[in-house]
């Protein structure tokens, strides 16, 4: 399912964008000027020039909005007198834009923004014409440019002590955008398997071959190794498929914007190394055996189906918080309170060592997982004790008999 | 050596007392029948035997293993149906019967003359390739009862065999276990709440009541100990219910 409904989702937003994009770049603009003198010609000539411009014959401005309701236009520039007059003297020639807001949709506001950064490039060249004007009349030093925009900053990141001449916000975008995936690859795989793994023991119970299983002459032991083990294949091949999707999806989503940068990761030697991997493999499997065995301990206690899933929701919810959290911020970043709940999910520890070991930062990755191995046993001695008693077959949990329970003292 | 031996047997759960020192024996190559009400403790009995659940008081064996200190031992040598066992539905019945025989078989020949096996007890034919799911409640208790002694397991230990099922099918299933039992020499340990099939099957009974096994021996010894046409009368006049 999930290697269809990803690129699906993201077939849908690329041409819902596609088009939000073809609409501005075929939006003509309405222009109404009341203006005369050659500086708001040349100003006319160069909106000319760029694009679909509807020309608006109007006896005033009230006119010229209601002409203007009545084209395809989406925005109007309009010319007030004085506009050349101000300019000429070297004041503040101002204009004004009317967004004709119709649908209230994405197009619109970005056909605005289109018209603000073709007045923007215009002020620009205006200005830099102006000041080269100036200097030669005045037989000033320096460049129209540097008059204009007299400090420029030019943006070095060092990254393990190698000095790139590229903006640092360049290079955490790239890291984040990859680092993120890492993450929901590791919870999407737990996901996955708890559900599987509850699945696979609440369907034994349901359709009444547990009691059978459990007593085939294999131990529970084995019993709890194969529903764990069939849970992890199934758990992995499922995570392939969602990521699989989910990349098609993030390329055809995000296909119409323009590429940020053209770096890669290995351009600025940062990146998961054979090493790095190799523990982000262990941190998936140790996560993956602790949560399993979490799931099968729980739905152990669930009489079918459904209830086993209801159960496992709750298993679901300590793992995907610290996972949300921790995506876009960091851990120390966090309240002091907020780290400790936190640090005490041993989840939390999967997230943190997926971002050390993308990072390098394998002191962090290995204690993480010393932390989830821990864990890991004591779950795994809790499921083997559950297995290996007759509580595999009489444990029996119902929030409605609790709530009676409750109720009755 | 007896096939089973279980003595002064307890268990409870909660409050509830399901057994209360039961005891009985079972000899090899004897059908056993346990009978009694619901809630008599029959189950919980075979539960036990089948190293399911474990007895809060007493001792159980199975040809000499004892069910709570070897309970992989007794899990090679027995094969349990229980009353409402059910089966893998996306299984067709002789994928059902090939998986069930990969427990027990140490090899493919072994396992494919288990399937075999399995495949005559049943007498399903041709229907083996249609999905369990498809299947009528007489037709998966056959396919359960073929599974559970398509192995010739030393001890088969059946709860409530025909459970459920019509005059037809029944008679169909007491005659599966009774024909396999003596020709395969196979234990069998049966509960049933239906005194004509236990009388019919089984070469000794045991009757329970509350818990506790109020009478035991072949169907002619207990008409006769208690003067009685039948062992309905038997279970009636043992408990003192009217």
């Amino acid at each position: 399912m999930p290697i269809i409904i990803f690129p699906v989702m993201g077939g849908a937003i690329r041409i819902s964008q596609e088009s939000v994009q073809k609409a501005i770049v075929g939006a003509s603009f309405a222009v109404y000027t009341d203006d005369e003198g050659f500086v708001t010609e040349a100003f006319l000539e160069y909106l000319y020039r760029n694009n679909t411009v509807v020309p608006i014959e109007a006896v005033s401005l009230e006119d010229a909005l209601r002409q203007f309701q009545e084209t395809d236009s989406s925005a109007l520039i309009y010319i007030p007198r004085g506009y050349h007059d101000n300019l000429t003297q070297s004041m503040k020639g101002e204009l004004r834009v009317y967004a004709n807001l119709r649908k209230l949709n994405m197009a619109e506001t970005q056909s605005t923004n289109v018209v603000s950064s073709l007045i923007n490039i215009y002020n620009y060249y205006f200005s830099i014409n102006k000041i080269g004007r100036l200097l030669e009349q005045t037989g000033g030093l320096g460049t129209p440019e540097a008059i204009r925009s007299p400090i420029s900053i030019r943006y070095a990141s060092i990254l393990k002590g190698t000095v790139l001449d590229i903006p640092p916000t360049s290079i955490i975008s790239l890291v984040m955008s990859q680092s993120i995936m890492l993450p929901i690859m590791v919870i999407m795989m737990v996901m996955f398997a708890i559900q599987m793994a509850a699945t696979s023991i609440a369907l034994e119970k349901e359709q009444k071959t547990l009691e059978t299983l459990m007593t085939l002459p294999v131990s529970r032991l084995t019993v709890l190794a194969g529903k764990l083990s069939g849970s992890i294949v199934i758990a992995i091949a499922g995570s392939v498929s969602y990521l699989i999707g989910f990349g098609y999806y993030m390329n055809s989503a995000f296909a119409f914007v323009p590429e940020a940068t053209t770096m890669s990761i290995d351009e600025v030697s940062v990146g998961i190394t054979p090493f790095g991997m190799l523990l982000v493999g262990v941190v998936i499997f140790v996560t993956l055996v602790s949560a399993l065995a979490m799931a099968l301990s729980i739905a152990v206690f669930a009489d079918n189906v459904r209830s086993a899933q209801s159960f496992t929701g709750i298993l679901i919810t300590p793992i995907m918080i610290p996972a949300i959290i921790l995506m876009f911020s960091d851990i120390d970043m966090l309240p002091q309170t907020v780290q400790w709940i936190l640090l005490v999910i041993p989840y939390t520890h999967s997230i943190i060592a997926t971002k050390a070991a993308f990072l390098g930062d394998y002191f962090v990755v290995i204690r993480s997982i010393a932390f989830i191995s821990v864990w890991t046993f004591a779950v795994l001695y809790v499921a083997a004790k559950i297995f290996s008693t007759e509580r595999i077959i009489t444990a029996q949990f119902s929030f409605g008999d609790l709530w009676k329970k409750l109720r009755r003292r | 050596m007896h096939a089973i031996q279980a003595v002064d047997l307890g268990k409870n759960f909660g409050s509830t007392q399901a057994l209360r020192g039961a005891g009985f024996t079972v000899n090899e190559n004897e059908i056993y029948g346990l009978i009694g009400p619901n809630g008599a403790g029959k189950t919980t009995a075979l539960r036990i035997l089948s190293t399911l659940i474990s007895a809060s008081s007493g001792r159980a064996e199975v040809f000499g293993f004892d069910v709570a200190r070897h309970p992989e031992k007794v899990r090679e040598i027995i094969s349990y149906l229980p009353e409402e066992a059910g089966l893998y539905q996306h299984l067709t019945g002789l994928e059902f019967l090939e998986f069930m025989a990969g427990f027990y078989a140490d090899d493919k020949e072994e396992r494919d003359s288990f399937v075999e096996e399995g495949r005559l007890i049943s007498g399903l034919g041709e229907r083996l390739r249609d999905r369990s799911d498809g299947y009528s409640k007489g037709m998966k208790r056959r396919l359960l009862i073929a599974r559970a002694l398509m192995m010739k397991p030393r001890l088969a230990i059946l709860d409530e065999p025909t459970s459920g099922l019509d005059v037809i099918q029944s008679v169909h299933v007491r005659n599966m276990i009774k024909d396999y039992a003596d020709k395969q020499g196979v234990t069998v340990l049966l509960s049933s709440h239906n005194i004509l099939e236990v009388e019919y099957l089984c070469d000794r009974v045991a009757l329970m009541d509350l818990g506790r096994i109020v009478a035991e021996g072949t169907p002619d010894e207990l008409r006769a100990r208690y003067g009685a046409k039948n062992l309905e009368d038997v279970f009636m006049e043992v408990t003192n219910h009217e």
